[in-house]
């Protein structure tokens, strides 16, 4: 059981800049395979101990076995050629291309393998996240299909396979990041039917994270989260986790009266900004949430992965989250002597 | 050395000087430079001197400014890292060399002075810790800290007193005799981009209400007024009324340059707001325009702008570290001047830089009778300014800040190759350039004209300041080093050659976000 307003992570943690050049190195063929593959298991376990001792309830790897947002799929999925891999900086994206439809009964992506090692080092409960079918989509030169939306579809039918890979290695909580979404409001529904797909047959609770973008700590888009609806009530998602601590949180009456009643991840902290956010300041994000949703409907996390902020500062943001939401938690209702709790993942 | 920076062995008593021959276009052509007269009185005088030769090495430069900071023959010290294990730097290169010295010569002027007395005088005196043919300003510091950029600084706040004085207007120092940033062809093709960009933008219903330009560095305002003048008639032509949005906001340390400034754009004074600030540090006064400036327009700014030398010399990594001075015979000829001793001089100097030459005239009324006087004293003191070099080893580049949120790692791609070089840091672009793009809409551009380096190499083939343009300093600018930058910061830098003027040196930056 998880206490009421569990506190979590989007997904990617502090890269150190150590850890970029190395990463770097290694594309440009300086490391070995095996050498980075070893340094980011020390890095996962210090992420995850760095979670644990801020008092994170839902922990994650910190997605530090991957270059960005994007390749690390990309470059593992059959089909999707890249005539160039070394790379001037790691964060940089390949140029990928489809040329013909992609293998429908490839070989798992190896994202189970991640989620057994992570599974291994903590106790706690462990969210998985991808990217989803249509960002990846967006990185993808399509000379194979007539239509996007059929590179989409099949780009969602490795990930469900992935996806029942993960269940089956006992993932439970999975979260599909759709970080270029913002940009296209007019192709939400076509994603959340690929989304559909990738969940279709997998047993685990899903959450879909939607954000303005945060590569290199910049938004790549701006607006407002109503393009989203009413498309989004038809996903198969049991979490909706947004941006709203950079933004503000005006959007959040407008998602209750657009009809989202599942749970809602509510970004408290603006990872845009080296600036720490007091628990005051996260106390009072979250009372004003509530103020719209019920807490056993609301989950507390960062508006978006802690990638690009220095380690001291994403562990100073996440501990202010933490006892900001503890703040809040004691002034709940529960039992006499309990801690107010919720169904892990709300 | 690494090519094609020319390179030969004077072999002298049996050891070797390394001799690196910057530039290398004047060895051809209807005057070439006569290497021979410039170096052989030169290495005579290291000859005779006790020094170790196989420690020395001998730079010649092309020191086109004809007003600069130099001599035409100046010694530099190359310090070691003083036994201190965990401040020794680990060299960059297999191949190191421990020299002690660099001896530099400014081939432009060389023909003209007896070289090898020069020399040994310059050797004789190096024995001291101080030069006593010499007043010196300030003790050794990083460039970036010097007193020259003090008189920087004081030259575009008093920058009318200087004109008086001079009888001819900042812009006329400029080549070609006016900015880059009057050029029309230039301005339209900025403004027709933005018109592109703000339709589209408009068609998915993602156009803000306001929409903001920014303008670091004003001058007199001409730049400003040339883009919207050019404006108001494309966006006529365009059909959109974009102006009706439009904010245009003009940026300077000086408020005397902005009031000027806003005299000179007072037709369009309802779309444009004036900010006193520092370019280092734009967010200071910006900073509620975090991601909405479509367009930030900066000319012949950050040239302007402090800045460090690093340098690789055998292996070694070293700050250049500078000590402003007047020779004797500078400031005793300042001082007669004034009424003043020699010694007298860098105190009323410090009380120029603090003051102003028109306060100073008040304050120190005995050496200043009038404000011209006082106009005269700082244009003297700054024509007989020269900075004495030394190399200081840095024992990592980590440890070296290029500006406050910059570390000296960025220098690493630059550097890693090991060869010898010696580059500008530019610290005070730097910190406008990172203090700058995080204000820039997601689809909005930073375009500056200056004088931009694409390629390192040309650091071992030319010499690239400081020099001094009337009453200011120039340098130009590392290229790579900001597009390094930029791109670790998301962003895409691009540079090419300024294209609506022939002739001229002036590159132009444009900085976006990536993918």
């Amino acid at each position: 059981m998880l206490p009421l307003l569990p506190t979590t992570v989007v997904g990617s943690y502090s890269v150190p800049e150590w850890l970029e050049r190395l990463k770097t190195d290694y594309y440009r063929n300086r490391i070995s395979r095996s050498h980075l593959r070893e340094i980011h298991d020390m890095a996962i376990k210090a992420a995850l101990k760095d979670q644990e001792a801020a008092g994170i309830d839902i922990v994650s790897d910190g997605e530090l076995r991957r270059d960005n947002d994007i390749d690390y799929f990309l470059a593992r999925i059959p089909g999707v050629q890249i005539s160039v891999t070394v790379k001037s900086f790691y964060y940089d994206y390949y140029d990928t291309v489809v040329v013909d439809p992609l293998p429908a009964d490839a070989a798992p992506l190896g994202l189970a393998e991640d989620y057994r090692f992570t599974r291994q080092y903590t106790d706690r409960p462990v969210k998985f996240s991808f990217t989803g079918p249509f960002s990846l989509s967006h990185r993808i030169r399509n000379k194979a299909y007539a239509k996007s939306a059929d590179l989409i579809r099949a780009l969602a039918q490795v990930l469900n396979a992935e996806a029942r890979a993960l269940a089956q290695a006992g993932a439970t909580l999975l979260q599909i990041d759709e970080p270029f979404l913002a940009g296209y409001p007019e192709d939400v529904a076509l994603a959340v039917e690929a989304i559909n797909i990738v969940t279709k047959g997998v047993d685990v609770r899903w959450g879909l994270h939607v954000c303005y973008g945060n590569r290199y700590a910049r938004p790549s888009w701006e607006g407002h989260y109503d393009f989203l609806f009413p498309a989004v009530l038809d996903a198969n998602v049991d979490q909706l986790i947004l941006e709203f601590g950079r933004k503000g949180y005006e959007d959040l009456h407008m998602i209750q009266r657009l009809g989202w009643d599942r749970a809602l991840g509510l970004g408290v902290v603006d990872v845009k900004t080296e600036q720490i956010e007091s628990a005051e300041v996260i106390t009072q994000r979250i009372r004003k949430a509530l103020e719209t949703f019920p807490a056993d409907k609301l989950i507390i996390n960062p508006d978006c992965g802690l990638r690009h902020l220095p380690a001291d500062v994403a562990r100073a943001k996440l501990t202010a989250m933490v006892e900001g939401t503890i703040a809040v938690r004691r002034t709940l209702p529960a039992a006499p002597g309990q801690e107010p709790t919720v169904e892990q993942g709300a | 050395m690494s090519a094609p920076a020319r390179t030969t062995q004077q072999h002298t008593r049996g050891v070797a000087v390394l001799v690196d021959f910057r530039p290398t276009g004047k060895l051809r052509g209807s005057k070439p430079v006569d290497v021979a007269a410039a170096l052989g009185p030169v290495v005579d005088a290291l000859a005779e001197d006790s020094v170790d030769l196989s420690r020395v090495r001998v730079v010649c430069d092309w020191v086109q400014y004809r007003s600069n900071f130099r001599e035409v023959v100046d010694i530099r010290p190359i310090l070691a890292a003083h036994g201190q294990p965990e401040l020794t730097p680990v060299p960059l290169a297999a191949v190191v060399t421990e020299d002690e010295m660099e001896v530099a010569i400014d081939v432009r002027r060389s023909g003209d002075v007896d070289l090898k007395q020069l020399t040994g005088e310059l050797m004789r005196a190096r024995c001291g810790e101080v030069d006593l043919s010499r007043v010196y300003l300030e003790p050794w510091l990083a460039t970036s800290a010097s007193v020259i950029w003090e008189f920087n600084t004081l030259y575009w706040k008093a920058l009318d007193l200087w004109e008086q004085a001079t009888g001819r207007r900042y812009e006329q120092a400029l080549p070609g005799g006016q900015s880059d940033a009057r050029n029309r062809d230039a301005v339209r093709e900025m403004i027709t981009g933005l018109l592109g960009l703000w339709d589209s933008l408009a068609a998915r219903n993602a156009l803000p209400e306001e929409l903001y330009i920014v303008e670091l560095g004003v001058g007199n305002g001409s730049q400003a007024k040339t883009w919207l003048d050019e404006f108001v008639e494309l966006d006529r032509e365009h059909g959109k009324d974009y102006y009706r949005r439009l904010h245009y906001l003009m940026c300077d340390y000086s408020p005397h340059v902005l009031e000027l400034a806003r005299a000179t754009v007072a037709d369009h004074a309802q779309h444009v707001s004036s900010f006193v600030l520092d370019a280092t540090q734009p967010r200071t006064a910006l900073g509620f325009l975090r991601y909405k400036i479509f367009l930030v327009y900066i000319s012949n700014v950050y040239d302007n702008l402090p800045t460090d030398e690093v340098a690789q010399i055998g292996g070694h990594t070293y700050i250049v570290q500078t000590r402003a001075y007047l020779t004797r015979d500078a400031a005793a000829e300042i001082g007669q001047l004034t009424s003043a001793q020699p010694e007298q001089v860098p105190g009323l100097i410090r009380k120029l830089l603090r003051l102003g030459p028109a306060l100073l005239a008040e304050a120190a009324s005995a050496h200043f009778p009038s404000v011209e006087a006082a106009v005269e004293f700082w244009r003297r003191s700054w024509d007989a300014l020269r900075l004495e070099e030394r190399y200081l080893p840095l024992a990592g580049l980590d440890l070296y800040q290029i500006a406050p949120t910059v570390s000296g790692e960025m220098l690493r791609p630059l550097l890693e190759s090991g060869a010898t070089i010696r580059m500008h840091v530019n610290n005070g672009a730097v910190a406008s350039f990172v203090d700058t793009i995080p204000l820039l809409h997601p689809y909005g551009r930073l375009i500056c004209h200056d004088l931009f380096l694409t390629d390192v190499h040309a650091y071992r083939t030319g010499f690239r300041g400081p020099g001094k343009y009337d009453g200011s300093i120039v340098n130009w600018l590392n290229g790579p080093l900001l597009a390094h930058i930029g791109r670790r910061k998301g962003f895409d830098v691009d540079y090419q050659r300024f294209a609506h003027r022939t002739g001229t040196n002036i590159v132009t930056m444009t900085a976006q976000v990536r993918d």
